[in-house]
Formats: structure tokens, C-alpha cells, sequence
């Protein structure tokens, strides 16, 4: 710690701090332009300029400059005053003044500085620019007349989010934030760029012209898609989630978002949304009321009874799923899954047999500091893109060795010396087993405390590294230097995703991660951890909170076969387009066509929806209050921001209307459900709903303590000997198919496409946006082709989020699938 | 003091004379405001459209919150207001909207004969402003 002086106060802070860091940590004012807490200090703006009285002669920029022990600091006096003044002036000079029609102005730090030290005038002159807008991609609008140098943007989109769009080109008065080539934006539309900008040169296209900062309403809550559970501000006006504003003060994410967190959340407003009950009469859905919808659901269920299936998507509220698993009690039935509990399999059953857990064993932050990573399937970046930001940061800030398994590359192949074990598809098992080979071999692994070694030993006979490296393709070198590296890492950190298009081995890949932190020592120590990532907002809340079949009950793939065969007397879908999402929709039509009496809760009329008997009208996430738990085990609040559209209501509400007509006891309101539940599931005994704060609250601690430490075998995969192989996943813009109904996200990817490699698109003469077709086992899909670099030879890939696409026609959910190709 | 009593009955006098009332036949006969009345307001066209930008500056500064205003961005890519209405049984004529109003797109103009019979008819929408 250091002392110093600043305006007369003493401050102590940590030596590392900078003289604008202490300050603010004192609650002294300084303005800045250029400045971002979480982007390195780059001092362009000379904004923050203070005196030294140690550094007499010039004025030092205080958000570069390190403090130093008995630095005595003055943050105001004329000369600064004046010097302040200069620097706007200067930076007017070029700025266009086009406040009233810049959306920007209410919030613009330009023109707060102008007002604060009254530039009213300016003494010097030149030209104002007038370079073209780029206007051309549809989320960010870039207006460069306005842009002040500050570099945030350029900053963060290295820094932070690891892309590298933007570049300064030219010099001197020319100089100008631009792309390569100073060409029209094309990148993943992340908007970190849009949330830095001090001033209004780079601006969120769909909220152009829709309101003046200070007339929206600021909610807090969190983002309805993804597993990582970055706090989301809502910017709402009339009833309307208008825009997401920048937010680094509460969450985890910093402020960090991605595309569908930024631009995704549109949704919500869409007039396409159910707004009243519909009941199935004479072959067609017509509008009902509530009374009539519910009488009709209660005795559809209550007649199945222990013949009755439940269904959840993973985007409801631990509230509202514990309510679920209540109306399962009443009705009777221990069948009840959710989103295919089968993706889920490596947390439920995998860290389950080997841990004795069922969640990620350390928190997202922690991995910034790690000095060794490693990311499998690379998708990873595509399912959580904001975690995938703060494995950014660990390469980039720490130094942290990165190691990717996966069958196609992505962003986190390309970071700085990343090593990339890009193997044949279905084969991820077969490379970690061969790393738990290597440490056991090599007397590398810590073997201390842990159960069923030498037979995990001798189970792995057959995965000697260098077996595996010629049966999936990856160098053996990289592979030991991987084990190497994690084993001996101080902080090392083991990343997994799950979802619905990845159910193939997941509960092996689950083991097999497992045993591999459990030999590199990574599973329960302080600052290193296993993460099992689920793909949705509360996949771990219903994890959690066992919304999984009871004992000697049904499964979804249970469920769905048995439904098929006629033996399910009701079916009830909640928060999930299963005719689209699920694998083997041929299954899932049948299910649904012959179980007598099925009924959708949604937001939308969707596939599943539109052959329900009853379609129960749902409310948003930007509608409810309630929990979500993310993928690091964080409870956080949501918040409601608008109002249902017409009779909608929540899942919360409408469970409760249906317990009170099954005469179960009900919660009253979100706060007595999270108290009953908490009371009743593991983890969350202690939690109570004040002790949610901003930064949500991590049941089990930071670090998650192992149970057991069980070591299971595990056998891989076999590559698909095909000549050409698909296979199936997220797409980064879009997430489940509820992003599909969002405005922001469909302007860049509004329509399925298969994706080639440039080897095979040139052996096939096969050209971006030419129309496809592929020929599977279970039928014929076709859309238009995508080429780019990032496939291997021989694997295609394609998004699973639309329905028009017709993917799990022939997909089953295997890990690849043999395809022939025609055009 | 005779003379002084004289002199200011002259101007009584004067006054009572044919011509030199002060009483206005309204509405035959109309006087001109002064320059400084606040009446109705106007918003000021250009040659294509109407000057304001709509920053929203008025409704914000409006004490009464009697402007709505709803932008939109026109063909050419210019925010332009797609809704502009002022409900004049609301506003209290205070002009702040023209103070505030950075392009002086709107002001306020001599007209002061605004009664109506229906309600409906003192809302101002863009097109009765522009008039």
C-alpha cells in the first residue's frame, strides 16, 4: 500500500493503482475521456491531466501515471482549469456539433465536459469533417465526424473481446478509428465497442432516434439466453425494452456483453408474441380465457396422472421450476426433464459419479488469472461468448496457456499462441483420455486421495497418446505439452460446454473431464476449476434444484418414445420449441401426434406450439422477477422491466393457478418460493433473498469442495468413416431458437446455412450463398452454403436454432453425421 | 393651478372626442400583438420538410409535458419527427419550448383565437403546426 496526498486528503492505496484510480477510490472527481476501468491505461485524451507537486513544470496525465508514496496530488486549480479547457476546445474544433440529432447527447461525456467547463466559444479554427457513415451493417452505426480519438473502441474489441475489428489509420489530422481497409464493419457484433464510445460516433442501430437517455427507465435484471448470466440494464420506454444500456457496476460481466445480450433482447416487443390463451376446437386453436384454459389443463393432467410427461425448457426461474416440480408431485407423475436432461448428462451424471457434484466447481473471474486453459469444443466461445471475453483476458493479460479441443476452429484458436487440437468429430474423449494417460504414465498426475487410479490406469491401455493422435488427427507433442501445462499450472481451469446440440458422449465427456481434474489436481483447489457450462439462462438451476425423471421415471427421450408408442396419456411443454431444437424430430412429431392431450406454455405460437391441444401464453424474462443460477452456481435477481403483452402471465403465475386447481399448497409470491426452495434443495440452504446483492450470490463459495474424488473409465468415440461429415451446434448470434424471433440477431444471421471449409467449397465448386443440399440417414436438407476457414476438410457444420432448416430430420444426436452433397 | 386642473381635463376632453377610444370593436377590428405574445405555436417549415430535428429538447423542457414527440429517421437518413403535437388545453404558454429549441424550429406566433367546441380539436398535431 501507498500513501499519498491528493487535494489535501490522505489516500492509501495499492501500489499498482494510478493517481486517477485514487483518487476515485477517494471520491475525488477527475473527468476523463479515454479512460475505461476495464481497459489497460492508454492516456490520449489528456482530459485528466492534474499536477504533482513532486513533478513541477508540466501537468502529468493521471490515468497512466502509477502513484508513489508521498505523491502529493492537486486534481483543480486555474491552470488546470484552463489547460482542460484547451484540450476541449481542440477537440471541438473537428467535432461536429450535431447534439440535436445525435443520440447520444444526455449522455455524451464530450458534451458533460463542455457544460462543466463552459465552452462556449472556441479560439481556435478549422475544418469540421465530414467522412462518410458507415451505415451499412445493421446493429452498429459508425459515425467518425464524431469521434473524439479516445480508442476505447479499439481497445476493447482487442482487449476485452479478443476480435480486432477496428484499427487508427492514417496520421495527424487525418487520423481516424477505421477497419482493415477502412471497409464496412463485419464482425460478430458484440456492440463492446458501442458501449465504450464517450461520444456518439459509434451507435446501436436499432435504437436510432427511439428516445433521449433520460427518458428511459433503467431496469436491472439478467440476460435471458446463455448460461453465463451477464447483468443486462434495460433501457424501457412505453412499455418496450427499447435498448440494453452499458452497465459495469452490477454482475460478473462487467458491463461485457455479447450480440444477443446487446441486440437480442428485442424480442420481448415482438407483435408476434401469444397474448391470449388458445384451446384446440374442431381441429383449430382458437382464443380462450384463462378460466377455460386452465379448467382444461388441470383435467388433462389430473386424468393422466402418473401417464403424464413434463417437459421444461432451462429459461425459467428457479421460482417458477420449483413450482413445476410441485404441479409434478400433484399431478402425480415422476416424469419430468428439462431441456433434454440428456445434453445435460455430463453434469448430471458425470461430475455426479466422480465428484459427487453437479455444477461447476469454481467461478467465472477466477479465470483470469489462470495460467493454463483448456477450452473443449471451441464452440465454447460461441455458447458463453462472454466467458469466452474473460478467457480472452487470461491469454492475453496473463499470459495463461490456451489449449482448445475441438473439431472446428473458432475465435479461441486464433488467440495468441493458442494450441489448437483440432481433431475428427465425435473424438474429444479419446484426447482427454490420452492426457489422463500421459500424467498417469509419466507420474505427472496427483494421484494423492484419489479412488480407482490403477483401474483408470489400465481402462486407458488403449489411449496411449500416440494411438490417439493418428485415430483423431492431432499432434502428440500437443497433447502432452497440454497435460503438461495444466498439471503443472498454479491456476489452471477446464472449460465444457453443454446444450441441446451437443448431446452426443456428454456424459462421457463429463467423466472424462472430471478424471482429468481430478489427476491434474484442478477439481475443489482455490483458484482453479472444472466449469460444466449449461447452455441456457437456469440450466443449473434446474440442475440444481432436480428437475431431472424421478427414480424408475421417464427421462425426455423416455418420455418422447414412450409418447410416440401411444403410452403417455398427456404431454406438457414449457419455455421449449421441441420440434425444432430436440434431435430426432421425426420422434418428437410422432410423440406429439399421439399423446391425446399436450399442452405448450411459450411466448410464441411456435412448431411445438401449433399442434398443442391448449397454448398457455407466457411472459418473458424481461417480465419476471425471480432467480437464475448461472453456470459458476451465481444466484441473481431478475427484475421485471415491462408488462406482459395482453392476458399473458408468468410461468410463476400460471403454475400457481394450476396448483391452487390440483388443491396443492401454493407460494404466494417469487420471494416465499425462493424460501421454500432454498429450505429444500442442496447448496441452497444458507441462501437467503437478501443476500442477493449486484454481484448475485455464488451458492458453495468461490472454490466447490469435491465429495468424493472417484476416478471412472471412460471409452471414447469412433470417427465416423465418411467421406463428408456434418455437424451440428450453436451459431455465436443466435441462442436456442428464441433468438430467431430478435430483430438484432436475424440482421445478421437470418437464415440457416450449411457452413463449408475453403478446401472442400473449392473441391465442390461450391460458392458462398449457393443453394445445397445434404442427403442423410434420416432424409434431405437443403439451405444456402456459408464458406469459410475454419472447418477442416470433410466437416460441414450447421446451426440447429432454425426450424425451417428441418436439421434434426437426420440429426439424432450423434456427434457427426455422413452426408453426401449435391447442389 | 387652474391651468394645471385645465390641462388635464383638456386630455379627458381630448379623449372623449369622436376617434380617440380606446375600446377595440373585436372582432371587426383587431389589434396587432406586439412582437413579444406568446400565441399559438408554429413550426417553421423549410423548403422540404419541417426544421426540427426532434431532439426532444421541448417535451423535456415543457413544464405543462403537454409536446409528444416521436422521431424517426426519414428516406435521406435525417431524424425528423414522424409525431410532433402540442395539446394546448395543457400548455400554459410559457415558451420555454421555443427557448429551449436549439434550430429554432418552432415558435410561437400571434394567433390567440383558439377556441374550439371539441376537445379533440386543441390537440396540434405536426401538420396544423406547420400552417
Amino acid at each position: 500500500m501507498v500513501n499519498l496526498t491528493i487535494d489535501g486528503k490522505e489516500v492509501k492505496v495499492s501500489k499498482t493503482a494510478t493517481i486517477y484510480e485514487a483518487a476515485k477510490e477517494a471520491g475525488i472527481y477527475i473527468p476523463v475521456l479515454c479512460y475505461a476501468k476495464k481497459l489497460l491505461p492508454y492516456g490520449a485524451c489528456r482530459v485528466c491531466l492534474v499536477e504533482v507537486e513532486q513533478m513541477k513544470g508540466r501537468l502529468i496525465p493521471s490515468c497512466t501515471t502509477p502513484v508513489t508514496a508521498g505523491m502529493v496530488v492537486t486534481t483543480m486549480s486555474d491552470e488546470i482549469r484552463k489547460v482542460r479547457k484547451t484540450v476541449l476546445e481542440f477537440l471541438l474544433v473537428n467535432h461536429v456539433v450535431d447534439c440535436p440529432v445525435c443520440d447520444k447527447a444526455g449522455e455524451c461525456d464530450l458534451q458533460d465536459l463542455s457544460y462543466e467547463y463552459e465552452v462556449v466559444t472556441n479560439r481556435f479554427a478549422g475544418e469540421k469533417f465530414d467522412l462518410p457513415k458507415d451505415e451499412i451493417n445493421p446493429l452498429i452505426e459508425r459515425n467518425m465526424n464524431r469521434c473524439v480519438l479516445c480508442g476505447k473502441c479499439v481497445r476493447v474489441c482487442d482487449e476485452v473481446v479478443g476480435y480486432g475489428s477496428y484499427s487508427f489509420i492514417n496520421r495527424g489530422f487525418e487520423t481516424k478509428i477505421a477497419t482493415a481497409f477502412d471497409r464496412g464493419l463485419n464482425c460478430e457484433f458484440c456492440g463492446q465497442c458501442v458501449s465504450l464510445c464517450p461520444v456518439g460516433a459509434i451507435l446501436p442501430r436499432p435504437f436510432k432516434f427511439k428516445a433521449r437517455p433520460w427518458q428511459l427507465k433503467e431496469v436491472n435484471s439478467v440476460c435471458g439466453y446463455c448460461g453465463n448470466g451477464c447483468t443486462v440494464t434495460f433501457g424501457t420506454k412505453d412499455n418496450e425494452v427499447q435498448t440494453i444500456r452499458f452497465n459495469d457496476k452490477t454482475g460478473v460481466n462487467d458491463g461485457n456483453l455479447c450480440i444477443r445480450g446487446r441486440f437480442g433482447a428485442t424480442y420481448v416487443n415482438s407483435d408476434q408474441r401469444l397474448t391470449s390463451p388458445l384451446i384446440r376446437k374442431d381441429g383449430e386453436l382458437v382464443e380462450a380465457s384463462w378460466e377455460e384454459a386452465l379448467e382444461k389443463v388441470t383435467e388433462g393432467l389430473r386424468s393422466a396422472g402418473s401417464s403424464a410427461g413434463i417437459i421444461s425448457g432451462a429459461r425459467l426461474t428457479n421460482e417458477e421450476l420449483f413450482l413445476l416440480k410441485n404441479l409434478a408431485k400433484a399431478v402425480g407423475t415422476g416424469n419430468l426433464d428439462h431441456s433434454g436432461g440428456e445434453c445435460y448428462k455430463g453434469v448430471t451424471e458425470g461430475l455426479h459419479e466422480t465428484l459427487g457434484l453437479q455444477a461447476s466447481t469454481a467461478t467465472f473471474p477466477q479465470v483470469e488469472k489462470a495460467n493454463a486453459i483448456l477450452a473443449i469444443r471451441n464452440d465454447f466461445y460461441e455458447t458463453h461468448p462472454v466467458f469466452g471475453m474473460v478467457v480472452n483476458q487470461a491469454v492475453k493479460r496473463n499470459n495463461a496457456h490456451l489449449t482448445v479441443i475441438g473439431d472446428k476452429q473458432g475465435k479461441l484458436t486464433r488467440m495468441p499462441h493458442a494450441r489448437n487440437l483440432q481433431h475428427k468429430p465425435g473424438l474429444e474423449v479419446n484426447i482427454l483420455n490420452a492426457m489422463c494417460r500421459f500424467l498417469l504414465d509419466e507420474k505427472l498426475a496427483k494421484t494423492d486421495g484419489l479412488q480407482g487410479v490403477e483401474e483408470l490406469q489400465e481402462a486407458l491401455a488403449d489411449y496411449a497418446v500416440d494411438a490417439v493422435t493418428a485415430a483423431a488427427g492431432v499432434s502428440a507433442d500437443a497433447i502432452k505439452q497440454s497435460a503438461k501445462e495444466l498439471v503443472s499450472a498454479e491456476n489452471a481451469a477446464i472449460l465444457l460446454a453443454y446444450g441441446l446440440p451437443y448431446t452426443a458422449y456428454s456424459r462421457e465427456l463429463g467423466l472424462a473431464a472430471a478424471n482429468l481434474a481430478l489427476l491434474t489436481g484442478i477439481a475443489g483447489r482455490s483458484g482453479s476449476g472444472l466449469y460444466l457450462c449449461g447452455e441456457k439462462s437456469n440450466s443449473q438451476g434446474a440442475i440444481d434444484q432436480q428437475i431431472l425423471p424421478a427414480a424408475g421415471a421417464l427421462g425426455v427421450s423416455g418420455m418422447l418414445k414412450s409418447a410416440s408408442e401411444g403410452k403417455l396419456k398427456a404431454l406438457y411443454v414449457t419455455g421449449e420449441d421441441m420440434l425444432v431444437s430436440y434431435p430426432d424430430k421425426g420422434l418428437v412429431e410422432k410423440a406429439l401426434d399421439k399423446t391425446p392431450f399436450v399442452v405448450v406454455q411459450d411466448l410464441f405460437l411456435s412448431e411445438t406450439a401449433s399442434k398443442a391441444d391448449v397454448v398457455l401464453p407466457a411472459a418473458s424474462f424481461a417480465e419476471k422477477s425471480g432467480t437464475f443460477t448461472n453456470a459458476e452456481r451465481r444466484i441473481q435477481r431478475l427484475h421485471p422491466g415491462i408488462k406482459s403483452p395482453g392476458q399473458a402471465k408468468t410461468d410463476f403465475a400460471i403454475f400457481q393457478a394450476l396448483l391452487t386447481g390440483f388443491g396443492a399448497a401454493v407460494p404466494a409470491t417469487e420471494a416465499a418460493a425462493f424460501m421454500a426452495l432454498a429450505a429444500t434443495t442442496p447448496g441452497y440452504e444458507m441462501v437467503g433473498l437478501e443476500m442477493i446483492g449486484d454481484q448475485g450470490y455464488v451458492w458453495g463459495g468461490e472454490t466447490l469442495v469435491p465429495e468424493i474424488r472417484n476416478l471412472v473409465a471412460v471409452t471414447g468415440g469412433k470417427a465416423l468413416e465418411a467421406k463428408y461429415q456434418l455437424v451440428v451446434g450453436s451459431a455465436l448470434y443466435h441462442s436456442g431458437t428464441t433468438s430467431v424471433h430478435a430483430k438484432g440477431p436475424m440482421s445478421v444471421v437470418s437464415e440457416p446455412y450449411i457452413e463449408f471449409g475453403r478446401e472442400d467449397a473449392a473441391e465442390l465448386k461450391i460458392v458462398d450463398g449457393q443453394q445445397v443440399k445434404l442427403k442423410a440417414a434420416g432424409g434431405e436438407i437443403s439451405a444456402k452454403a456459408k464458406v469459410d476457414r475454419r472447418l477442416p476438410k470433410g466437416v460441414l457444420f450447421a446451426p440447429y436454432h432454425f426450424g425451417s432448416l428441418k436439421l434434426n430430420r437426420i440429426y439424432n444426436g450423434q456427434a457427426s453425421i455422413a452426408v453426401e452433397i449435391s447442389k | 393651478m387652474f391651468k394645471e386642473f385645465a390641462k388635464g381635463l383638456s386630455i379627458t376632453l381630448k379623449h372623449l372626442l369622436p376617434g380617440h377610444s380606446t375600446t377595440v370593436d373585436y372582432p371587426k377590428q383587431k389589434l396587432t400583438m406586439s412582437p413579444r405574445f406568446r400565441g399559438l405555436h408554429r413550426l417553421v417549415p423549410t423548403q422540404t420538410r419541417e426544421k426540427c430535428v426532434a431532439c426532444y429538447l421541448c417535451p423535456t423542457v415543457c413544464p405543462a409535458k403537454c409536446i409528444t414527440v416521436e422521431s424517426a429517421e426519414n428516406e435521406k437518413g435525417e431524424k425528423y419527427p414522424k409525431v410532433y403535437k402540442i395539446d394546448l388545453l395543457r400548455c400554459i404558454f410559457c415558451g420555454y419550448c421555443v427557448e429551449a429549441c436549439p434550430v429554432e424550429a418552432i415558435e410561437m406566433s400571434d394567433k390567440y383565437e383558439l377556441a374550439n367546441y371539441k376537445r379533440e380539436d386543441f390537440i396540434f398535431d405536426k401538420e396544423r403546426l406547420l400552417k
